[in-house]
């Protein structure tokens, strides 16, 4: 009789102590979610300023991209691609010796440089590209050179990272035949290592390039070169339509690298 | 017989040369590709050579040691607090408008492949290449100043990030629940709901932790260009060369994301 009663009642595959803790979930996330609303967009934005709807709806009319800005954003287009190829060569040679230092089963002295390695790795996949660039702006002065270090000092971790739980998980085979025939360190790791672990560092490496085309073209807001400098010029003097030029190169151009690296990647992986 | 072994040798060693000079001409192109770089960008060469010196002072004098009692005094507390709220907020809203769009970009499951499946693609590829700080800063130009801007940079974000990861993960699913369910006549919304959605809820619970994670990297320094959050105190520092509290702020930011990183992978192991 009971049983009849409450499979009346509702699902029997579902028992109340999981609803109630479903529904209470669901309430308190709605609530975190209200009050987070409240607090950001209602007390946060100065609507004041805003302005009416009509207002704000000529500032996004007058964001339609300027195409005669265009021809003069190429220069810094290819400004951007080339800062981030050569950043990402420099990450690429500067995660060598992290991950030789990061990888558990390489590294030299495990008490020692292993926290070293993994703390570099930490600390440069934690820090944003604009904090590594306004660094190296303070240091170097303007310019793409600070912009390129930035964008290799933001990859190496992600580099090293990788490379160093692929060099973690290999296969120890090759490697002892190598000791076998008397062979030190270097070659061991030239031999043994290098082979096993080549293709997803260059993988890797192709799909950080695609990324850090991305990262580049914001390096210039802070000054550290590319279209980033050009876009913040003009979204200063209030020149919307240029402004959105420039991000219109900037979506063009990260589009087009995606899909190279994809193609790239995917001709690397099946032959 | 011995001639055999010549031919092979001769092979061998015509490889080899050819090899060599493959590499050769590839570092002679690289060098050149390098020089012709360093003229388009206009790097100073005394600079490059002059940089270890002066990065390392930076560093070392006017970056170290952090000023933590700025960094955590209560404004600065505050900011950050503000930039969770962000990252949370914006995750929240952009997930659900993912939600259908990954659903109309997935080639398998799209209701409408003539219109909606582009058009749901060309908003997550746009929204995908939109670096967030352009973004943030045109939104900044529309919406003022605040919290609410970066939200709204977060929310595309999230659209570029999530939709095209859950769009991928819903490509991969097993069609036969969603015929199965589709036989009962049910309605497409009604397949979504019974027949997809349960195989997609891991991977999509996991990219949603994921992208809040990713979120809350990005959020960190949107207030740069006055879009709320902490990096707006970042700013603030360097503009008055106050550096040591500039690295004080670099490191809440490092210890955030590292928190939200492990946290991040905590609830994916433990759940998903």
């Amino acid at each position: 009789m009971s049983r009849v009663i409450v499979a009346a009642e509702g699902n029997p595959l579902r028992d109340r102590g999981t609803l109630l803790k479903r529904y209470a979930f669901y309430a308190v996330v709605l609530c975190a979610v209200t009050a987070m609303g409240v607090h950001l967009i209602v007390f946060g934005t100065d609507w004041g300023r805003m302005g009416t709807f009509a207002d704000v709806f000529g500032i996004i009319m007058n964001l339609a991209p300027s195409l005669a800005f265009m021809p003069k954003i190429i220069g810094p287009l290819l400004q951007t691609l080339l800062m981030a190829f050569w950043g990402t060569l420099l990450a690429v040679l500067l995660s060598i010796p992290v991950f030789y230092l990061a990888a558990s089963n390489i590294t030299p002295y495990m008490m020692l440089t292993y926290p070293l390695g993994r703390g570099l790795i930490v600390v440069s996949r934690s820090t944003h590209e604009i904090i590594f660039a306004l660094i190296y702006v303070a240091a170097l002065g303007l310019g793409p050179l600070p912009g390129i270090l930035a964008l290799a000092s933001r990859s190496v971790g992600f580099m090293a990272k990788t490379t160093a739980e692929a060099i973690e998980n290999i296969d120890r085979g090759p490697i002892e035949a190598i000791e076998a025939t008397g062979a030190g360190p270097i070659k061991r790791f030239l031999f043994g290592v290098v082979p096993q672990v080549l293709p997803v560092f260059i993988g890797n490496a192709i799909f950080q390039l695609d990324i850090n085309i991305r990262r580049a073209a914001i390096l210039g807001m802070v000054g550290a070169g590319g279209i980033g400098l050009y876009f913040a010029e003009q979204m200063k003097i209030y020149e919307y339509g240029n402004a959105s030029a420039c991000v219109l190169g900037v979506v063009l151009l990260v589009i087009i690298g995606e899909f190279v690296s994809n193609r790239v990647r995917t001709k690397l992986i099946s032959g | 017989m011995g001639d055999g072994i010549t031919a092979v040798r001769q092979a061998y060693l015509h490889d080899r040369r050819v090899g060599r000079f493959v590499k050769f001409a590839a570092l002679l192109s690289l060098f050149a590709f390098g020089f012709w770089s360093i003229d388009v960008l206009q790097i100073p060469i005394d600079r490059v050579l002059g940089m270890f010196g002066r990065v390392g002072n930076m560093v070392w004098q006017r970056l170290l040691p952090p000023d933590l009692v700025y960094a955590t005094s209560a404004s600065v507390i505050y900011a950050v607090l503000e930039t969770i709220e962000m990252s949370l907020l914006g995750s929240f809203i952009g997930t659900l408008i993912t939600l259908p769009l990954a659903w109309f970009a997935a080639w398998n499951l799209t209701p409408d492949r003539v219109f909606l499946y582009p058009m749901a693609r060309l908003i997550i590829v746009v929204s995908r290449s939109l670096p967030s700080l352009m973004a943030a800063m045109l939104l900044v130009a529309v919406f003022g100043f605040g919290p609410f801007a970066g939200m709204l940079a977060l929310v595309v974000g999230t659209i570029g990030f999530a939709g095209k990861l859950m769009a991928e993960q819903a490509e991969t699913i097993n069609m036969g629940p969603v015929d199965a369910v589709r036989a009962t006549g049910a309605g497409k919304l009604k397949v979504f709901i019974y027949g997809i959605f349960p195989q997609l809820k891991p991977s999509w619970y996991g990219i949603v932790i994921y992208n809040w994670d990713a979120r809350l990297r990005s959020s960190t320094i949107l207030g740069f260009v006055g879009a709320g959050g902490i990096g707006l105190h970042l700013r603030e520092r360097i503009s008055v060369l106050e550096y040591h509290g500039a690295m004080g702020i670099i490191v809440i930011i490092i210890v955030l994301v590292v928190a939200s990183e492990a946290m991040s992978h905590f609830l994916r192991k433990r759940y998903y």
